[in-house]
């Protein structure tokens, strides 16, 4: 519903149907009959947000309750904000238009740390404290899960609970224990105290923080009879798992406009930079059986002519043929077309490269990760430079001509070999083009390198591991720059201030949240966006603080420090990733979770991946 | 193969879409729907639909319409109703008919504008606007893909009636609308605005449009 005064605002900013709500699918229901009132909040754009996959599983599996209606809320760009703090005019839900001071709860997801302060700004103007201290009352619960909720710390202050790790169950617990408490006439820190009690919640003001001199963490100590540590909620069983019929349909452009359909959860690769693999393990499959009838049934129900097959690998998927297969038995009829992102370099096969040239032929992407295969090896991505000189054949012999390749600079013992090997990656791929006698006559090929800066994150074996500095990633910039020769490649990189920031607010404390606060104060937001982001504000904020952000950026830690994420409990055990971290100095790979077990600690759970027959043991 | 007109309404929500969206979410609506329309040939084959006139972003339309080819005959009645569950609200279609004219001789449009002002009463803006209709030369900034250019839109207005209603003035106009000369509205409503220094919030409805002859679109 659209608010009158909303309404005035709309024709004097970009893109207004970002504001209006109203597409197909959403879901409206009379707020006096439901017992709970839910805002999602993605802190970012519409676009951003609607794309998000998180987001269209627990609004479905939310409103698919009688006595709950979730709504979904998204941060204002720039222009609308403006307008909606001189109209005096607070953000509202989409479905509704109510202002969220209307809602029982207010759950934000934490999907990359640089939105942490859309959050803050998001209550602000909400007109509500964001402050978790501040607001006394049982009601405008502000709760946040997702990725970043691996390392809560840096927002502690502002969030009332978060949910560690999956949230399809614990989500709903929560509210019910509200209902129950409102109904009982409980004090919002009865609910938070009782809450805590819920297995995979993480009520940050149960927990008292200890610092040493040196400004490391001492001590976090939970009191109210709170866990002492705090571990993760997961679904084991992914046919079972609640998976929306429907999606909201957007009637604007939004950065994925397609049906999605999650083929697994978690990667069997362990490379050691990346924070997901280790987060969501063990991996958990859907059977094609249920993952064929899913997508078909999302097409029908929301007339998406395309359906892109969401994993962290999907090339992982062990039955990749049979799904295509079965996919491809409706899909070519009703013109539905199907993608598989996140291939991997050695999971390029001739069946895959035949179901995906049916689709329009994109450039493809790949991601070597390093230039080197020593680097690889340290970063244990398991990927062969044959390999990909044998995929990027494949590709070429298959009519393809643009390649993108994606690295990463600023790895942990990364040398300027290792870095000028990404240039010479590149200038391999350019020469296979040429050795292919298949290649599409008369086309130049086209190479793409990017590279972004790598950020350690928690949960991962880098996550002791100081982030090059600055001025050592320019210089790194500059040296692919330099070494590339051929003007068949082109060369992007990612601008290696915001990585800085996302490295700060990655791995940071509580002493963190007077920061976020000020920032607030000051009015920052959208740092994802280059248009907002300013990394000498940013530092002013530091110093004014008195925190020095190098600390949590660039800083090596020793195995022994108390972190400031560890009483959070993922189930990948600190032992595994110490170990994991010595391998890769000695630049040891370590086996896949289909070849070998590695002992990481997620086998507790007991199911997915690590209790699958291995390949060789049969 | 058969080509039918699909006659549809765009408002509420909807209204706040451009035509680029309208395009998009119709072509899901019709691969929704599952009926046998014929698809382009090319690299890319998609649903083949070709609209009237593109409407404005903001604009409400009680007479839009798009026109796409079957492979075979279905009910109007089917085809309204298959559609219709697969669009969004605010856009609604009403009607299936064969087309007559073609939307190349569209060349006029009858907006009905709704003023209002948060710093004007109803009566001041129906003076405001008055005077503004009776002047000898309204000019006003054009914004086209070559840029700025200051043009007189005096000459281009067709009939208009003003009336003062409670909450508003509303003016219903006709303007040169097509795609060799086209006059939107929103350019009279910000010579209104630059003419009087006042902000103005203006609710603007096309309600048809009309052949070089004055014969309305079918």
């Amino acid at each position: 519903m659209i608010n009158k005064d909303v309404e005035k605002l709309l024709l004097k900013v970009q893109k207004p149907g970002r504001y209006v709500g109203g597409e197909k699918n959403s879901v409206i229901k009379d707020k006096d009959k439901v017992d709970i009132r839910f805002a999602f909040c993605f802190p970012d754009v519409y676009e951003v947000g609607m794309s998000h996959l998180g987001m269209k599983i627990l609004y479905s599996l939310f409103n698919s309750k009688e006595n709950i209606w979730c709504e979904r809320v998204f941060a204002p760009w720039i222009d609308m904000e403006e307008l909606m703090v001189k109209n005096n005019i607070p953000l509202f839900a989409l479905e509704s238009g109510d202002p969220l001071t209307e809602f029982d709860f207010i759950g934000f997801t934490l999907q990359y740390e640089l939105s942490f302060t859309n959050i803050l700004n998001m209550l602000k103007l909400s007109c509500i404290p964001i402050k978790s201290k501040d607001r006394t009352e049982l009601k405008n619960i502000v709760c946040a899960g997702g990725p970043c909720a691996c390392n809560p710390e840096p927002i502690a202050d502002f969030i009332d609970l978060f949910f560690i790790g999956e949230g399809e169950e614990v989500d709903l617990e929560v509210m019910e224990l509200y209902r129950q408490c409102r109904e009982n006439g409980d004090s919002k820190e009865d609910f938070l105290i009782k809450a805590a009690q819920i297995k995979g919640v993480y009520v940050p003001s149960l927990y008292n923080v200890e610092y040493n001199k040196d400004n490391t963490v001492k001590s976090v100590t939970a009191t109210h009879n709170a866990p002492q540590k705090v571990e993760k909620r997961l679904m084991m069983n992914m046919d079972d798992c609640y998976y929306p019929e429907n999606f909201v349909v957007p009637m604007i452009e939004i950065v994925h406009d397609r049906a999605m359909e999650e083929i697994f959860r978690g990667c069997i690769r362990g490379c050691r930079f990346c924070q997901a693999g280790f987060l969501y393990r063990p991996v958990r499959e859907k059977s094609a059986e249920v993952i064929d009838r899913q997508c078909h049934t999302l097409c029908n129900n929301t007339g998406y002519d395309e359906v892109s097959l969401s994993s962290l690998s999907s090339s992982d998927y062990t039955k990749i043929e049979e799904l295509l297969t079965r996919l491809t038995e409706w899909s070519k009829d009703e013109k539905v077309s199907i993608s598989l992102p996140s291939l991997r370099v050695d999971g390029f096969n001739d069946e895959i490269i035949d179901k995906i040239k049916t689709v329009r032929k994109s450039g493809l992407t790949f991601a070597p990760e390093a230039g080197t295969q020593r680097m690889r090896n340290v970063i244990n991505k398991n990927v062969l430079e044959d390999e990909l000189m044998e995929t990027c054949s494949k590709a070429f012999n298959g009519g393809w001509t643009k390649v993108k390749l994606y690295f990463m600079i600023g790895l942990p013992t990364e040398t300027d070999e290792d870095v000028c090997g990404i240039a010479e990656l590149g200038h391999k791929v350019v020469d296979q083009y040429y050795k292919c006698e298949g290649r599409p006559k008369g086309k130049a090929v086209s190479v793409t390198l990017s590279t972004s800066s790598f950020v350690p994150k928690p949960f991962t074996p880098f996550q002791w591991e100081p982030q090059a500095t600055e001025e050592q990633l320019k210089a790194k910039q500059h040296l692919v720059k330099e070494s590339i020769k051929t003007r068949k490649i082109t060369y992007n990189y990612h601008d290696s201030s915001t990585s800085f920031l996302e490295a700060v607010f990655a791995r940071g404390d509580r002493r963190l949240c007077k920061v976020m606060e000020l920032a607030c104060e000051r009015g920052f937001h959208f740092d994802g966006w280059s248009d907002c982001f300013s990394l000498e504000k940013w530092l002013e904020l530091f110093k004014e603080c008195g925190i020095e952000p190098e600390f949590y950026a660039n800083r090596k830690r020793s195995f022994d420090e108390v972190l400031p994420w560890d009483h959070i409990d993922y189930g990948v055990t600190k032992e595994f990733l110490i170990n994991e971290c010595k391998k890769a100095y000695n630049s040891e790979t370590t086996l896949n979770c289909r070849q070998k077990c590695s002992n990481c600690g997620a086998n507790k759970w007991k199911g997915g991946v690590c209790f699958e027959k291995r390949k060789s043991m049969v | 193969m058969k080509n039918v007109r699909v006659w549809y309404k765009k408002d509420g929500a909807a209204r706040y879409i451009s035509h680029l969206d309208v395009n998009r979410v119709m072509t899901r609506a019709l691969q929704h729907s599952k009926l046998p329309i014929w698809h382009t040939e090319g690299f890319n084959p998609h649903p083949f639909i070709t609209f009237a006139l593109p409407l404005s972003l903001g604009f409400r339309g009680v007479k839009e319409s798009m026109d796409m080819r079957l492979l075979e005959d279905v009910p109007e009645q089917e085809i309204i109703s298959k559609l219709n569950q697969g669009l969004p609200q605010g856009i609604e279609v009403y009607k299936v008919t064969e087309p007559v004219m073609k939307p190349g001789k569209i060349a006029y449009g009858k907006f009905d504008i709704k003023l209002s002002s948060d710093a004007k009463t109803p009566e001041e803006l129906f003076f405001m606007l008055r005077s503004l209709l009776t002047q000898d030369t309204i000019e006003v900034e054009k914004h086209s893909k070559k840029g700025v250019k200051l043009i007189d839109i005096k000459p281009q207005l067709g009939d208009y009636t003003l009336e003062k209603l409670e909450d508003c003035v509303q003016l219903v106009i006709t303007l040169p609308a097509g795609s060799v000369n086209n006059v939107n509205p929103s350019l009279l409503v910000t010579a209104l605005e630059n003419s009087n220094s006042i902000e103005v919030y203006a609710d603007i409805t096309r309600l048809d449009v009309f052949n070089e002859e004055g014969k309305s679109f079918e």
